[in-house]
């Protein structure tokens, strides 16, 4: 693969705001300055920005109650987030969806998803609406190992075989699903391995490195635009953090947790291989850490001066047209 | 002149008309074509179970008239998904008992995204159901849930009560940008009545007063308008003079129709097919209680059917029906 | 104190891992807590020298509140009033602050207010046209189910209403009349109304202007709330009826508002008719109006009617069945007239009544005809009072019972015209 200077820099700067944006909310919510519950994706940058760098803004993207660094991979403006994260009406949702809901249709990001599986319908409806229409469009579905239990993930695979859908089903196997480790609830070693059910093409990649979910889900984006049909790409990752913020993860084993967080951070093995070729330097991506810091701290600042809603806006939106 | 159409005729020609205006809109479900890939020889379409979409397949492909597979949660989850990207699909849940297998899509996604988007997306799709007793389809296939689907804000909720209604609320349905749960009673399929031709809508939350009367009013939906006015016919028999309102959306409600007939005559039976907790006829009653207490001269009765299953035997389904009978017997009860 | 999780509210500083000067590294364990009886271990967010403790071990803080401060160097300014001031955010305890609102103002009384002497219900339809036409429900009969009073009934009432005859002060009877001529009152007798007089109502109009009085509580008469109605009120509510002077005739307890009228306004009356009068009651009278008003309070018309019929009437008048069965609807319409509530205060009035004129009879100054009956089971010492009355004429029908007018019209109709004339 080649990657431009810019390009190289240009994935990492997304890594880092989600990763950043990441470990300030966890600050936020610690403070009791953020309220509702929160779920971070630290750990599985390398699959955000690995799929959804190759995807345009007509490519609609499903995702899950862990959304946000879907989100930011997919261009939402990260203060709209942040104003939406406290509740505020000039976030993304206007303050009525909240962490679990951040949406922006028009960047096709179809929405953060409260409902285990419940995006992935979703974005089976969005390849079908592309197919219908003939449109070389794209949608992808985010989703965790635990979701693949839901009927919803069986019905929508089965679906999008039958009509050789445009979509790409993404699994992040992050090892569990809340408190419950995958192994125990999953009968099968690979998601991947689930494919073979809907005669679909699998593949599986390593979450952690950025370059291989980059050229597998290529693979997968390509084929689905050329009217080949779906495919399931299964990424192994790990959450750094617990299921929820709050979640003082009793369930982990420590030492397993601090291999993956010390040994397998998605931003230092991107740094290690991105440097190595002596494209670029640590300079420049330290330049951008401190660029990604200020950003967010102008995206706190601004989201706490922003205005809440008014008690009627609580019931706007409701209809499109109220009789 | 108007021709005579069955209510599933009716149906049929509304969405015909709707695909022939905007190709946005698709029709997807089990057994919608009815017969999968049409390119097989020797092959027929059944068009539905009930036979209501036989024959759009052929006029509009198999892009946009799609078999699924029996996976509701899946179908009617794609179809919300297609509607919040760009189509106007028309999706069939075969039998409204099948709310339980779908729920989720409809009650978290469909209802929810365009609130929880802070009015940013828009799902208009078009759920289109049967539903109610009288066909001896036993308890899993013979379920009047309109009641779950009226309670649930971000949904809305008509039933047509004839098939010249139906054609219209079928197409202002599908034209409504938000999603709109068609109902479709099993008691007024085979009901032929004259429709009129071309393309018409009937409005969203607008009930129709059927029959004017004095001394009472008897307000129904679906299957039991007609129930109404056969009991109105025996009370005008006996020198009461009773006003049949077609409450016709359920959601959106017309409030307005309501207490108006009550005001009009102190007196309210409502008769409602499904069971009696939390019933339409329940909530409309208390409607009349909070709003309209100074009109009532007598207790607003409530004919429901039982609180139990749909039974099998016929004569058992018959009782659990409201009856004209019924009726009669609430409003003589009612003083 | 982090908040952690949504129920969390206050948290426990169980140990401080550092001491105050000490270099902490983003990281470590800084301080355990405890909260729901889980410990947890808080990590410091920055690198530093650990600078001050704000909350103890063993302290109880809500979530929010500041419990320590690192700064990035070791000697750098630090104020840890003003540090504390800034910092310091404790969450709010779910507080009060409810505010309790009344009632809109109350447009129509409560039901609670108005004392409701009866159980029967009020149709909410009923109340709203009540007070739109300033009446009191309750004063209205019932026609729905379980006495329930409809908006027919409140509208019914009212238009019978405009045509009742004001008496006293807001009250106003229901009086029929006919006839034209010399005025002749009628006055009827205890839970009974004017139909009572139905066998002399024709003869009497061929010849005279007849004024049937319905006195308070009964038919559409008003029914003022009362502990009783005195005989002597009865009396004068009739005298309101008419103007100048009349014939006046009574039956039972209308006999005694007619003694009552003849003795206070002698002027007012041309001629004195008492039909199985009494001055005083006796043990079976009260038996049979106790009795009377027990069985009004539960029964239906026609089972009071059928308890009543042997009290009125004779053995040969009851042993024609057609007749007794007519004459059964008839008297369950009309007691269907006087509610328990009437009857109750009637009697009281009567009870207050007997005795007190027994030495006054020799006084009435008016033309007077006793009428008694030979087989009257309530009021038989009818004949003797006609003695006490001076230059009084007696008839006794002999074998008719209490209900003399219906049960013998002919004999009751004969001696009346003779004298009235």
């Amino acid at each position: 693969m080649d990657f431009t200077r810019d390009a190289l820099l240009d994935v990492y700067r997304r890594m880092r705001t989600i990763r950043s944006f990441e470990e300030k909310l966890h600050e936020l919510v610690a403070a009791g300055k953020v309220g509702g519950f929160m779920h971070l994706y630290a750990g599985q940058e390398a699959i955000a920005v690995g799929v959804c760098s190759q995807l345009s803004d007509d490519d609609q993207v499903g995702s899950t109650h862990r959304g946000h660094g879907h989100c930011i991979a997919k261009g939402v403006d990260v203060a709209a987030m942040m104003a939406e994260l406290f509740g505020r009406t000039t976030g993304t949702n206007r303050g009525k969806g909240g962490s679990m809901h951040i949406a922006d249709v028009e960047k096709g990001m179809l929405g953060a998803n409260g409902i285990v599986g419940g995006g992935i319908p979703l974005v089976t409806g969005a390849a079908l609406t592309a197919q219908v229409k003939g449109q070389p469009h794209v949608a992808v579905g985010f989703f965790g190992d635990g979701a693949t239990n839901q009927g919803q993930f069986h019905e929508s695979l089965t679906m999008a075989s039958n009509w050789k859908l445009p979509a790409v089903y993404v699994c992040e196997n992050n090892g569990f699903g809340e408190f419950t480790p995958t192994e125990f609830v999953v009968p099968v070693k690979d998601i991947a391995d689930r494919a073979a059910s809907y005669g679909m093409r699998a593949v599986i990649a390593d979450g952690m490195d950025f370059f291989d979910v980059y050229e597998k889900a290529g693979e997968a984006i390509a084929l689905a635009r050329a009217g080949e049909g779906p495919t399931l790409l299964e990424c192994k990752t790990y959450r750094f953090y617990g299921h929820y913020v709050g979640d003082a993860t009793p369930y982990r084993n420590k030492e397993e947790a601090e291999d993956w967080i010390q040994n397998r951070d998605p931003l230092d093995l991107f740094e290690s291989r991105a440097t190595e070729s002596g494209v670029i330097d640590r300079d420049a991506l330290r330049l951008i850490d401190g660029e990604v810091a200020e950003r967010l701290r102008v995206a706190v600042e601004s989201a706490e001066a922003a205005p809440l809603p008014e008690p009627g806006d609580l019931l706007t939106d409701v209809y499109v047209r109220y009789e | 002149m108007t021709r005579e159409l069955s209510t599933g005729a009716a149906i049929n020609e509304a969405i015909a008309i709707a695909m022939r205006s905007d190709p946005d809109v698709i029709l997807m479900g089990e057994d919608v074509a009815g017969g999968g890939d049409r390119s097989k020889e020797g092959t027929e379409e059944m068009g539905g179970v009930l036979g209501t979409t036989r024959g759009l397949v052929g006029e509009f492909g198999m892009n946009r008239v799609r078999d699924t597979p029996i996976a509701e949660m899946g179908l009617i989850g794609t179809a919300v998904g297609a509607a919040a990207t760009g189509l106007r699909p028309i999706a069939e849940l075969m039998f409204m008992d099948f709310l339980g297998t779908s729920l989720d899509p409809l009650l978290n996604q469909a209802a929810k995204l365009r609130y929880m988007f802070g009015g940013k997306v828009k799902v208009p799709l078009t759920v289109r159901t049967v539903c109610g007793a009288g066909m001896q389809a036993a308890a899993q296939h013979s379920q009047s849930l309109y009641w779950m689907t009226t309670g649930i804000p971000g949904l809305k909720t008509v039933i047509p009560s004839n098939p010249a209604d139906a054609k219209g609320l079928l197409l202002a349905s599908i034209r409504d940008d938000d999603p709109v749960i068609f109902c479709e009673p099993k008691g007024i399929l085979n009901q032929t009545r004259p429709v009129p031709e071309g393309d018409y809508e009937v409005p969203l939350g607008k009930a129709n007063l059927v029959r004017e009367g004095g001394d009472v009013s008897l307000v129904g939906f679906g299957a039991t308008v007609g129930v109404a006015l056969k009991a109105a016919d025996a009370l005008a028999g006996a020198g009461t003079s009773a006003e049949v309102l077609d409450l016709r959306s359920l959601s959106p409600l017309d409030e307005g129709a309501i207490l108006a007939t009550l005001e009009k005559t102190g007196r309210m039976v409502i008769i409602d097919e499904s069971t009696p907790r939390c019933s339409i006829a329940r909530d409309v009653a208390a409607l009349c209680v909070d709003r309209g207490f100074d009109f009532l001269n007598a207790p607003v009765k409530c004919v429901t059917a039982p609180h139990t299953p749909v039974p099998f035997s016929g004569v058992l389904e018959r009782a659990f029906l409201p009856s004209a009978q019924d009726v009669l017997d609430a409003v003589g009860e009612m003083g | 104190m982090p908040k952690l999780g949504m129920t969390m509210e206050e948290g426990t500083v169980v140990r401080w891992e550092f001491e105050v000067g000490a270099r902490i590294e983003k990281g470590n364990v800084v301080l355990v807590i405890e909260s729901e009886k889980n410990e947890a271990d808080i990590e410091a967010a920055a690198s530093g020298t650990f600078r001050h403790v704000y909350v103890a071990e063993g302290d109880t803080v809500p979530c929010g509140t500041l419990l320590g401060a690192i700064t990035a160097t070791a000697d750098e300014v630090f104020e840890s009033d003003d540090f504390h001031a800034a910092e310091d955010r404790p969450e709010a305890k779910p507080s009060g602050g409810l505010e309790v609102r009344t009632a809109a103002t109350r447009t129509s009384p409560s039901p609670a207010a108005s004392h409701e002497t009866r159980a029967t219900p009020i149709a909410p339809a009923a109340r709203a046209a009540a007070k739109k036409l300033g009446l009191d429900p309750q004063q209205v009969r019932g026609t729905g189910p379980g006495g329930r009073v409809t908006k027919q009934d409140v509208e019914a009432h009212a238009a019978a209403r405009e045509a009742l005859t004001p008496v006293a002060d807001g009250v106003a009877l229901e009086v029929v009349s006919g006839g034209s001529g010399e005025t002749v009152v009628l006055l009827p007798g205890l839970g009974t109304d004017v139909s009572a007089f139905a066998r002399q109502a024709p003869v009497l109009l061929e010849r005279f202007r007849v004024v049937g009085v319905n006195p308070r509580g009964v038919g559409h008469s008003d029914a003022p709330e009362a502990a009783d109605y005195p005989v002597e009120q009865t009396a004068s509510d009739a005298a309101a009826t008419f103007e100048g002077a009349a014939h006046v005739i009574g039956a039972s307890l209308g006999a005694a508002a007619a003694l009552e009228l003849a003795l206070r306004f002698p002027d007012r009356v041309k001629s004195l008719t008492l039909i199985t009068p009494f001055v005083e009651s006796n043990p079976r009278l009260l038996a049979v109006t106790d009795a009377w008003q027990r069985l009004a309070a539960e029964a239906t018309g026609e089972t009071l009617a059928a308890a009543l019929l042997p009290w009125f009437f004779s053995p040969g008048f009851l042993a024609d069945t057609a007749v007794r069965a007519r004459t059964l609807r008839g008297l369950a319409q009309t007691l269907a007239r006087v509610p328990a509530s009437t009857l109750e205060r009637m009697v009281a009035g009567l009870a207050a009544w007997s005795g007190t004129r027994t030495s006054d009879l020799s006084q009435v100054a008016v033309r007077t005809l006793v009428i008694s009956a030979g087989d009257d089971l309530l009021t038989p010492g009818a004949g003797a009072l006609a003695s006490a009355i001076p230059g009084a004429s007696l008839v006794e029908v002999a074998g008719a019972g209490h209900a003399v007018a219906l049960e013998a019209p002919e004999a009751v109709n004969g001696a009346i015209l003779k004298h009235l004339s």
